[in-house]
Parts: structure tokens; C-alpha cells; sequence
């Protein structure tokens, strides 16, 4: 990028920047929490939910209301936005926006595998899909049966075809398999994400590398916690943790070493940045580890919106949507299943 | 007009609604639009209400409602609107209606939905038949060119080859056929070659017609593929891909024979398919245009009732759950319709127990009503769009509907063009019944809602016009110009005056460009033309000098007079408010101060016009180097306008050094003195707080019977507004702030009204260039061409005058004319800081709801 491109980045995405400043202060706030916890039915949800700016988007669902039927209107919603937002983009946004659709695919491609390799119809979990990451190739992906057959076949020309450098293998696809070939690709997503976000300098890089190291750390730990007790070997994790972030190389590295969830945490004693939210993991409310990571990248979210003149203002919303639209489904679930001491428990929005 | 002059007097009353009659009496409150409700409920969330239930029924009624209009106009039968606004309907056919529609729904829902399957299962067969007639193409041509395809002649044997080998091995060649959507034939192809390795031939051919996709309903553009293949497994790989691709497939016939049977199969079920299409399609035309008579209606009732319950749910309940408790604002004057309409609501529902109402006394400030009609609305517009007018304050809009349209008119000073803005106006107002013209959008809609204030501002244009002389930047000689030009030459005088004068004679006018016309000379002027300026002025070189002084000490007068009138207005303020010590702490010194240094300005304009003639014009002094004069006491004495003079300039000086202090100061130290008790004046204070007490008295035994009543929530709204804190550094600071804004002010403001004189100027001179640069060109052209040309010259004129001088020089004036009542008249005295009354009324409803009708 040139100097100054302060100067001269509203003449392309000026308005972009201005709608998703507009959608974020949509956001629902703390106060429209508290009542959306206070309702009694999906009924009254739906009824508080006018009030706010989803205004009447359930207007057309015919009793009875269910929990799956808002969560699919409301990523619609946010589908609806995000398309405008693509189609009024222009480059580089528009690579930045087909980046971050990037993660949906990759875990649309790796649920329709799954599904294929359940024998599920593919109607049945193409509705599970993310409307985000959907792609004309993908009902194509349960004729593949190796990953580079997969790679050959269907994503050549899709954006994911460049993350597949490192998964190419004849190995028949069993579901240890797939979930070694989501981690790869995400792996070579995020690194290429990273990659191009620091390539273009300014602002940008200056939000969006700190949420991507997040995102690659969070990774990182996750794979470590999710290997504990399986066959996959040391060598084999260490592959799979993205090349970047807070904890590369020496973190990485011990935590490819890790083999309880005690090492681990005497692993993040040496970071500053992680060591608090391990500490918070199981104290008040009892946090899950998931919820922790949550609350810090909708933080970093938050923050992002704090620079103006950036593309992280988009990652950022539509990262803080999502955490919304599961704040209102966990939400919905306690109401639905009258499970209502739990229904705290969601992540609020700052 | 004692209406506009203030808002009216509101009460605040307690409707006592039976729970039995609280529906049917709110229904008769929204057809007239009497009260304002007030929220008791505040804290209670959307879903907590009394009638949410009630609500959510009417949702489901308008989504029902919706759902049915959405089909009729699919069928194109057109909604007849009823002119009638039906009453919103009784709580016991509410359920029948319910039912109704819902039955409708499910009737109509099911009917479609067939219809659609229907729809679908024709649209297959005729896909079919049409793969069929073009594979056909396909096959023949393979039988046909087999044979002599000489180009790659290895690659059909092989084939051949392949395909007796693998028929030899239990293998079959398989068929694939069927149609896909143009855009994706490309994508569809390059997976089938990647996916399949090229074990495939892929064969496909543009359909001519174009057809519906059964899933969008949008008619596109299709292609017939034909795929052969050999083996399952590919077979399984072909059919998921297709099944991506959203293909549609068909079975494809191995024989000729088979071929032909499928398709005459086919040609008896499309016809039967579309009798029984047909017979579905008149049933459910039917239903629909049964149920498009009272859907108009239906809309309206239904929301009519949801308003009903969204006014319920701003009620609270009494302590024994029995009767409704509504707090409405209601202006004084609609207290007897009120009751009326209460009875009415009580009558209807045959309740026992009438409800009733109760006014209750507050502090509060309610909300600001002004009547208005058509005329003065959009007046009233004008001065709201800079803020609500404050409880009971001096309404501006009833001078703006002359000051307002005058103050452009000096801008827009020109005969002609008012004159077309004026006929403009008065076909919108002539036509204001037109449905056309009412429902029209954006911009035209803005003109037409201003059509009272166009038709004035032209009138006013026309006037204005008349005054300046001007119609299209020409000079009308009307009654004759009181110069006489003869009059110069020397052959009209006697030898004896010729003297004294310079006179004209045959060599003089020959050899001078320009020549003057020297008033002193008898019979020249021949006093004052009767109206406005002499048309002799359009032929001066110096038009411009003259015109200029004039406008300019016009537009200074105009201002002073604007202002001082807004003082004034002031006063009338105070003592409403009953805050007469703000009359001589504050208006009288801001009166004092404006009319003694502008007033006497614009008394020394007037003096100087009427005393100085031509004769005496070369001694006359100027009247800026006189006010100048007047604040700095010059040494050298000048001779002045009138003896005595600066004595009077001495004296008004003083008054106005005066009178800052006191208005800097006045204010602030009397309220610090009311404060403090009047602590000067023992014997007032006993008569004074006794005085009070009563009143509180009485206030809390209202209140006591309020509560016996069963009132509760009197108690959170009424006291925390009754006690003030008293803050002198507040009170002064405000009041230094007010008072250097308006001595400032009196300047700039003076100094912003010459935008009177600057934009008459600018739009006299613009329509003057236009006639110069344009018509005056087409009107010079020598006959042969000119008649030709004319005619384009004129056309073109016509565009320019009104887009550029009507339209754009019209908005520039509008806008400064706005300018000068929101800023310079209405900082004068104008608060405007209260909230505008919103009835309950179903009229604003339904108008609402014809705009929605419209889009859907």
C-alpha cells in the first residue's frame, strides 16, 4: 500500500466501512439481553426480537416457532448483509470479504464429507451448511474419496484450491482423515489470510494480524486439547498448528509436547497474553475454555472497530454477529428446553 | 386565528375504562382523535403486557391478511378499495373473523400448493418431450455421421471397440440425459471431465424456447445435454454430479420404438395435465376474488384493533383488577367530545357501569396541539421543522403566513416569474382533490404540500414585482413615466431660464453616449410615478446605483421591523408566563437597546428621503459618516441632518449604554432577590407564604382523593417536577450568554437582512443576462431566418427561466427566507422546546396504511 492511504480509502470503501459501522450499532445490547432472558416463550422472543432492528423477520414462519427456524432466518439476515457488502466491494475488500468466507466453506466441504461418510443425504446436511460458505461445487464433494481426488475433482477452482498444497494424499477418506485434512486447510488458510493482511500494511494489519494470531493460537490450543488420548501422534499435531501467532515457534513447539491439560497450562504460564484466560477457565460460572476464548475475541472484535480506514471492521461484524446469532439460539434453547439456569451463560456483547 | 396564536390549553385526565368496555371505548376515541396517551408502563417490556395475546392474534390476522394480498395481486384481480374506513370490530367478530381467515388460509394455502404441483409435474413433462425432440437430433446425427467420421476415425473405433468389450464384460454403456440452467453448462462440463477423467462424451444442444425453473419462477434459457458413459461407477459419479448442477434428468429411451411411446404417453398426460390445471386455476380465481371484496376492509379493521391493544397496553389495571386506568392529555376544548365519546364506547359494549373520566392537576408540561387546516399547515410546518413550539407559547407560524412569503417575494421581486409560480400554485390547489396528485412522491409531493405557501410566495412576487418594475427583467410603463425627456431640450424653455441649466441641444445629444436628465429642470419630473419605480429606470445607465440604495435601506428597515416585532412578541410571552419582571428586566432594555441605535437609523433613512429633494441633494449628508459619527464624537462638526442632532445622539447613546447592564444583570440579581425571600420587604412575606400554603393544600387533597380512588401511580411523576433548584452562577450564566448573543446579534442580524437586498439583486440580474445573452440575440436576427430561429431562442429561454430562475433561484430564496425566520426573527423570542401532541387517531392509521398497500 501506498502512504496515506487514510487519505484516499473512502473513494473505494467509504460507504462499505460507513454500513457496517451503521450494522454494528444494530448490535443487540446488554439491555436487550436482559429482557431476551426474561422471556417465557420463543413466542415472546420473537416478539422482543421486533423491537430491535431484526424488526419482523420471523413474520412468515408459521407456528410453531422452533430454535432451528431462527437460527436459520437470522443467518440468512446476516447472508443478506454480507452479500451486499461483497457485491459493493471492490478490490482489494473484495479478496479480503472472499477470505473470510473461506472458513465457512472449509467447514461446509468437511461437513458434507462427514455427511457422506454417515450416509446422509446431502439435502439433509446441505441445510446445516452455513449459507455463507456455500459454493455451486459443493454438492459435488461426496463423489470424492481421497483428498486429492477432492482436490482435482470439485475445489480446483474454487478459493480453497491453493489451501490443498499441503493435504494432497491418496489416503482413503475416513473421519480421523477429514478432521486432519479441516485442520490442514485451516492451517493453510490462516496462514494465507495472515499472510495477505500483512502484505497490505496500514491499519489493517495493524487489527487484523493480533485477531488472526488469536484465531491461529486458539487453534493451536484446541488441536492440543482435542489430540489428548487419540492416536494422532506428536509429530503429526505439531503439523497441524498454524505457523504464526503469539506462541510460534517455542510455544508450538512445547505444546506439541503437552499430554494433559495441567501441561498445557503450565505451558501458557509463559504467556502474558493467554495466562488470565486460563486461570478464568472453571471459576465463577464455571467457564469452559470455548466460552473464554469467545469473550476475548469478541473483545478483540470490539477493539477493532476503535481504527477507522480498515477492512477488520468487517471480519469483526460479522464475527460479532455470529457470536450474537448463538447468543440468542443458546438463549432460545433454554427456553425451549426449560433449562433456564444456564441461561446466563451466553456471551455479552460490549 | 386565537388558535394559531397559541397552542391550545391541555388537561391532563384519568380515564376510568370498565375492563368490559375499554375496547369498544378506545374504538370510539380513535375515530376521532381526541387524546394523546401516556405510557404507564414504561418499565414494562414489549412481551410483559397486559395484551400481548391480543396483539399477537392480530399479528397472525396480518400475516394472514398479507399472505392474501400477496395472492390477489399474483392473480392480478384488482383490490377494490372501499372509500368508507370501516369501525374497528366488535371483540365478538373478532373470532369469526379469525376463523374465517384462517379457514381461507389453509383453503387457499392447500389450492396452491396443487396448483403448484400441478405447475411442476406439466413443467417435467414438457422438459421431457423437449430432451426427447432434441436427443432424438443427437442420436441421428450419430447414426447418420458414424460412418463417414473420417477425422478421427481411431477414436471412433476404439470406442466402438470399447463398447463391444465392455458389453463382452457384463458392463453397460449408460445414458444420462436431461436439462440444465445456460449459466452453468460451462462449470458442469469442465467437473464432468475432471471428475470422470474424460471417460465421458457429453453432448448437448440450446433449447429454443425458453422455460420456467420450477424453483425461482424466472423463465431462462436451457440446454439438453445428452452424457454417455461407460460402467457404474462413473454412472454414480455422473448422476451426483448433476444432481449439483441442479440438472433436471430424464430417463432416456434406448430404442426407437420406446421413444416413441414415451412421447405420445406424454402428449395424453400434458393435455390432461392442462384441463386439470385450468379447472384448478378457475377454483382458486374464485376464492381469491371472493375474498379480495372484504380484504381491503379486513386490513383496515384488523389494524385498527391492533392499535386499540397497543393503547390498552399503555393502561394500567385499578387495585381490584376491575377497571382500566388510562392518563391521556386532551386539550381543553374536546373535554365535552371526550365525554361524548365515552358514553358512546359504554353505550355500545351495554355495560352497567358507564366509564367516566376525571381531570387530575399537574406539573407537567404537556405536549404543545395547534389546530391546523390545510392552509396553515404548511406554515405551521415551517416553524416546527425548527422545533415544537413550547406549552402554550407565541406561535411564529401566524405571522410567518406573511412574513414569510413577503421576505421571499422581496428576494424573488419579479412579475413574471411570480406570476408563474403563482398559476403553478393555484392549479395545485385548484386540483388538490386529485388522487393522483395526493399520492404523488418525493419532490412532487414536497411542492404540493407547500401549495398554500407557493400560491402566496407568488402572489406576493407578483407584488414585489409590481414594486421593483420588473416582469421577466423588463420594465412595465404602466400609468407612464413621470420624466418627460422633452423637457431637456433647450427649445421648450425660455431664453431666460436657459442660463441657470444646462439644456440639451442638437449637438449635445449628437455627440454624447450617455446624457442625464437633470430633475431641477421644471417640467422634467413630473412627480412620483404612482407605483413602485419609474419605468424610465430600465433605459439609465445608473438603474443599478439607484436600485442598490434603494434595496439596501429597504432591506435594513425590513429587518429592523422584523426583529423588533420579534421582541415584542416576546413580551406577550412574559405575560402569558406570568413573568412580568422579565418584561423590564429583559424586553424593554432589548427594545431600548435595538430601537436606539437601528430604530434611529432607520429614522434618519426616512428623514433624509423625505426632507433632501434634488434641489438640496449635493448638500445632504451621508448617512453612514453620520452613524459612524454618532459613537465617536468627531471634533470636527459635520453639518448634520437637523439641528440638535447630537444632543438626540448624545441621549440615545446613554439609553443604550444603559440599558446592557440592566440586561446583563437585571435578571439574574431580581431572582436572587425573589430567592432570598425578599429579604428587604418583612411585611410582604407573611401574605406571600400564606398564600402558598393554601395552594398546596388544595393540591394535596386532590391528590388524597385520587388515591381513593384507587389511584396509585400519581405519586412517581408529580413531585420530583414541582421542586427547582435554585443556581444563581446557572441563571447568570445563561443570562450573560443570552444577553451578549442578542446585543452581538443586533448587528449581525441587521447585517444578515441585506440578504434581502443581496438576492433580489442577484435574481434581477441573472433573468436580465438571460434576455440579454438569449432572447435579445434571437430577436435580433434579420427576418429571413429569425422567424425560425425564434422559435428554438424561445424554447430554450422558457427551459432556462424556469429551471434556473423559477426553480433554483426560488429554492436559494425559500432557503434564506427560512434562514431569516429561524435564526434572525425566532431567536427573539421563540423556545420551541416542546413535544408535539400525537393523537390516537385511526386517521393517521389508515393513511398509513394505503402507502404500505401501494408497495405490497
Amino acid at each position: 500500500m501506498l502512504e496515506g492511504a487514510e487519505l484516499y480509502f473512502n473513494v473505494d470503501h467509504g460507504y462499505l466501512e460507513g454500513l457496517v459501522r451503521g450494522c454494528k450499532a444494530s448490535l443487540l445490547t446488554q439491555q436487550d439481553y436482559i429482557n431476551l432472558v426474561q422471556c417465557e416463550t420463543l413466542e415472546d422472543l420473537k416478539i422482543h426480537l421486533q423491537t430491535t432492528d431484526y424488526g419482523n423477520f420471523l413474520a412468515n414462519q408459521t407456528n410453531p416457532l422452533t430454535v432451528s427456524k431462527i437460527d436459520t432466518e437470522m443467518r440468512k439476515r446476516l447472508c443478506g448483509e454480507f452479500e451486499y457488502f461483497r457485491n459493493h466491494s471492490l478490490e482489494p475488500l473484495s479478496t479480503f470479504l472472499t477470505y473470510m468466507t473461506c472458513s465457512y466453506m472449509i467447514d461446509n466441504v468437511i461437513l458434507l464429507m462427514n455427511g457422506a461418510l454417515q450416509k446422509k443425504s446431502v439435502k439433509e446436511i446441505l441445510g446445516k451448511c452455513h449459507p455463507l460458505g456455500r459454493f455451486t461445487e459443493m454438492e459435488a464433494v461426496n463423489i470424492a474419496e481421497t483428498p486429492s481426488d477432492l482436490f482435482n475433482a470439485i475445489l480446483v477452482e474454487t478459493p480453497l484450491a491453493p489451501f490443498f498444497q499441503d493435504c494432497m494424499s491418496e489416503n482413503a477418506l475416513d473421519e480421523l482423515n477429514i478432521e486432519l485434512l479441516r485442520n490442514k486447510l485451516y492451517k493453510s488458510y490462516l496462514e494465507t489470510f495472515y499472510k495477505f493482511c500483512k502484505n497490505h500494511g496500514d491499519v489493517t494489519a495493524e487489527v487484523m494480524c493480533p485477531i488472526l494470531e488469536f484465531e491461529a493460537d486458539r487453534r493451536a490450543f484446541i488441536i492440543t486439547l482435542n489430540s489428548f488420548g487419540t492416536e494422532l501422534s506428536k509429530e503429526d499435531r505439531e503439523t497441524l498448528y498454524p505457523t504464526f501467532g503469539k506462541l510460534y515457534p517455542e510455544g508450538l513447539r512445547l505444546l506439541a509436547q503437552a499430554e494433559d491439560f495441567d501441561q498445557m497450562k503450565s505451558i501458557v504460564d509463559h504467556y502474558v497474553v493467554y495466562k488470565p484466560l486460563f486461570e478464568a477457565v472453571g471459576g465463577s460460572g464455571g467457564k469452559t475454555l470455548e466460552d473464554v476464548f469467545y469473550e476475548r475475541e469478541v473483545q478483540m472484535n470490539v477493539l477493532a472497530f476503535n481504527r477507522q480506514f480498515h477492512y477488520g471492521v468487517f471480519y469483526a461484524y460479522v464475527k460479532l454477529k455470529e457470536q450474537e446469532m448463538r447468543n440468542i439460539v443458546w438463549i432460545a434453547e433454554c427456553i425451549s428446553q426449560r433449562h433456564r439456569t444456564k441461561i446466563n451463560s451466553y456471551i455479552p456483547i460490549l | 386565528m386565537g388558535s394559531l396564536f397559541r397552542s391550545e390549553t391541555m388537561c391532563l385526565a384519568q380515564l376510568f375504562l370498565q375492563s368490559g368496555t375499554a375496547y369498544e371505548c378506545l374504538s370510539a376515541l380513535g375515530e376521532k382523535g381526541l387524546v394523546q396517551f401516556r405510557d404507564l408502563n414504561q418499565n414494562v417490556s414489549s412481551f410483559q403486557r397486559k395484551f400481548v395475546g391480543e396483539v399477537k392474534r392480530c399479528e397472525e390476522l396480518e400475516r394472514i391478511l398479507v399472505y392474501l394480498v400477496q395472492e390477489i395481486n399474483r392473480a392480478d384481480i384488482s383490490l377494490p378499495e372501499g372509500e368508507a374506513s370501516p369501525p374497528a370490530p366488535p371483540l365478538k367478530q373478532v373470532l369469526e373473523m379469525q376463523e374465517q381467515l384462517q379457514k381461507l388460509e389453509v383453503e387457499l394455502r392447500e389450492v396452491t400448493k396443487n396448483k403448484e404441483k400441478l405447475r411442476k409435474n406439466l413443467l417435467e413433462l414438457i422438459e421431457y418431450t423437449h430432451m426427447l425432440r432434441v436427443t432424438k437430433t443427437f442420436v441421428k446425427r450419430n447414426v447418420e455421421f458414424e460412418p463417414t467420421y473420417e477425422e478421427f476415425p481411431s477414436l471412433e473405433n476404439d470406442s466402438l471397440l470399447d463398447y463391444s468389450c465392455m458389453q463382452r464384460l457384463g458392463a453397460k454403456l449408460g445414458f444420462v440425459s436431461g436439462l440444465i440452467n445456460q449459466g452453468k453448462v460451462e462449470a458442469f462440463e469442465k467437473m464432468l471431465w475432471r471428475a470422470c477423467k474424460g471417460y465421458t462424451i457429453v453432448s448437448y444442444a440450446e433449447l429454443d424456447e425458453s422455460l420456467e425453473d420450477p424453483e425461482t419462477g424466472e423463465v431462462i434459457k436451457w440446454y439438453v445435454f445428452l452424457i454417455s458413459f461407460w460402467g457404474e461407477q462413473i454412472g454414480h459419479k455422473v448422476k451426483k454430479i448433476c444432481d449439483c448442477y441442479h440438472c433436471h434428468v430424464y430417463p432416456y429411451p434406448n430404442t426407437a420404438e420406446e421413444r416413441r411411446e414415451i412421447q405420445e404417453g406424454l402428449n395424453t398426460r400434458i393435455q390432461d395435465l392442462y384441463t386439470v390445471l385450468h379447472k384448478t386455476e378457475d377454483y382458486l380465481r374464485q376464492v381469491l376474488c371472493k375474498a379480495a371484496e372484504s380484504v381491503y376492509s379486513r386490513v383496515i379493521q384488523v389494524k385498527k384493533m391492533k392499535a386499540i391493544y397497543h393503547m390498552l397496553n399503555m393502561c394500567s389495571f385499578d387495585v381490584t383488577n376491575k377497571c382500566l386506568i388510562a392518563e391521556v392529555w386532551c386539550p381543553e376544548a374536546d373535554l365535552q367530545d371526550l365525554r361524548r365519546a365515552l358514553e358512546e364506547g359504554s353505550r355500545e359494549s351495554g355495560a352497567t357501569i358507564p366509564s367516566f373520566m376525571n381531570i387530575i392537576p399537574t406539573k407537567e408540561t404537556p405536549p404543545t396541539r395547534i389546530r391546523t387546516n390545510k392552509f396553515t399547515e404548511g406554515f405551521q410546518n415551517i416553524v416546527d421543522a425548527y422545533g415544537v413550539g413550547s406549552y402554550r407559547e407565541v406561535n411564529p407560524a401566524l405571522f410567518t403566513i406573511i412574513t414569510f412569503p413577503f421576505l421571499f417575494a422581496v428576494m424573488f421581486g419579479d412579475f413574471g416569474h411570480g406570476f408563474v409560480m403563482f398559476l403553478f400554485a393555484l392549479l395545485l390547489v385548484l386540483n388538490e382533490n386529485h388522487p393522483r396528485l395526493n399520492q404523488s412522491q418525493e419532490i412532487m409531493r414536497m411542492f404540493f404540500n407547500g401549495r398554500y405557501i407557493l400560491l402566496l410566495m407568488g402572489l406576493f412576487s407578483v407584488y414585489t414585482g409590481l414594486i421593483y418594475n420588473d416582469c421577466f427583467s423588463k420594465s412595465v410603463n404602466l400609468f407612464g413615466s413621470k420624466w418627460n425627456v422633452s423637457a431637456m431640450y433647450s427649445s421648450s424653455h425660455t431664453p431666460t431660464e436657459h442660463n441657470k441649466m444646462v439644456l440639451w441641444n442638437d449637438s449635445v445629444v449628437r455627440h454624447n453616449r450617455v446624457l442625464q436628465l437633470d430633475p431641477n429642470i421644471p417640467g422634467v419630473f413630473r412627480g412620483p410615478y404612482p407605483l413602485g419605480i419609474d419605468p424610465i429606470w430600465n433605459l439609465a445607465t445608473n438603474r443599478l446605483t439607484f436600485l442598490n440604495s434603494f434595496k439596501m435601506k429597504m432591506s435594513v428597515i425590513l429587518g429592523i421591523i422584523h426583529m423588533t416585532f420579534g421582541v415584542i412578541l416576546g413580551i406577550f410571552n412574559h405575560l402569558h408566563f406570568k413573568k412580568k419582571f422579565n418584561i423590564y428586566l429583559v424586553s424593554i432594555p432589548e427594545l431600548l437597546f435595538i430601537l436606539c441605535i437601528f430604530g434611529y437609523l432607520i429614522f434618519m433613512i426616512f428623514y433624509k428621503w423625505l426632507v433632501f429633494s434634488a434641489e438640496t441633494s449635493r448638500v445632504a449628508p451621508s448617512i453612514l459618516i453620520e452613524f459612524i459619527n454618532m459613537f465617536l464624537f468627531p471634533a470636527s462638526k459635520t453639518n448634520g441632518l437637523y439641528t440638535g442632532q447630537e444632543h438626540v445622539q448624545r441621549v440615545l447613546l446613554v439609553v443604550t449604554a444603559l440599558s446592557v447592564p440592566v440586561l446583563f444583570l437585571g435578571k439574574p440579581l431580581f431572582l436572587l432577590w425573589l430567592h432570598n425571600g425578599r429579604s428587604c420587604f418583612g411585611v410582604n412575606r407573611r401574605g406571600y407564604t400564606l398564600v402558598r400554603k393554601d395552594s398546596e393544600e388544595e393540591v394535596s387533597l386532590l391528590r388524597n382523593q385520587d388515591v381513593e380512588e384507587g389511584n396509585t401511580q400519581m405519586e412517581d411523576g408529580c413531585p420530583e417536577v414541582t421542586c427547582e433548584e435554585f443556581n444563581f452562577g446557572e441563571i447568570l450564566m445563561t443570562q450573560v450568554i443570552h444577553s451578549i448573543e442578542y446585543c452581538l446579534g443586533c448587528i449581525s442580524n441587521t447585517a444578515s437582512y441585506l440578504r434581502l437586498w443581496a438576492l433580489s439583486l442577484a435574481h434581477a440580474q441573472l433573468s436580465d443576462v438571460l434576455w440579454a445573452m438569449l432572447l435579445r440575440v434571437g430577436l435580433r436576427v434579420d427576418t429571413t431566418y429569425g422567424a425560425l430561429l425564434l422559435l428554438p431562442v424561445i424554447a430554450l429561454f422558457v427551459v432556462l427561466t424556469i429551471f434556473i430562475l423559477l426553480i433554483m433561484e426560488g429554492l436559494s430564496a425559500f432557503l434564506h427566507a427560512i434562514r431569516l425566520h429561524w435564526v434572525e426573527f425566532q431567536n427573539k423570542f421563540y423556545v420551541g422546546a416542546g413535544t408535539k401532541f400525537v393523537p390516537f387517531s385511526f386517521s393517521l392509521l389508515s393513511s398509513k396504511f394505503s402507502k404500505d398497500d401501494s408497495v405490497a
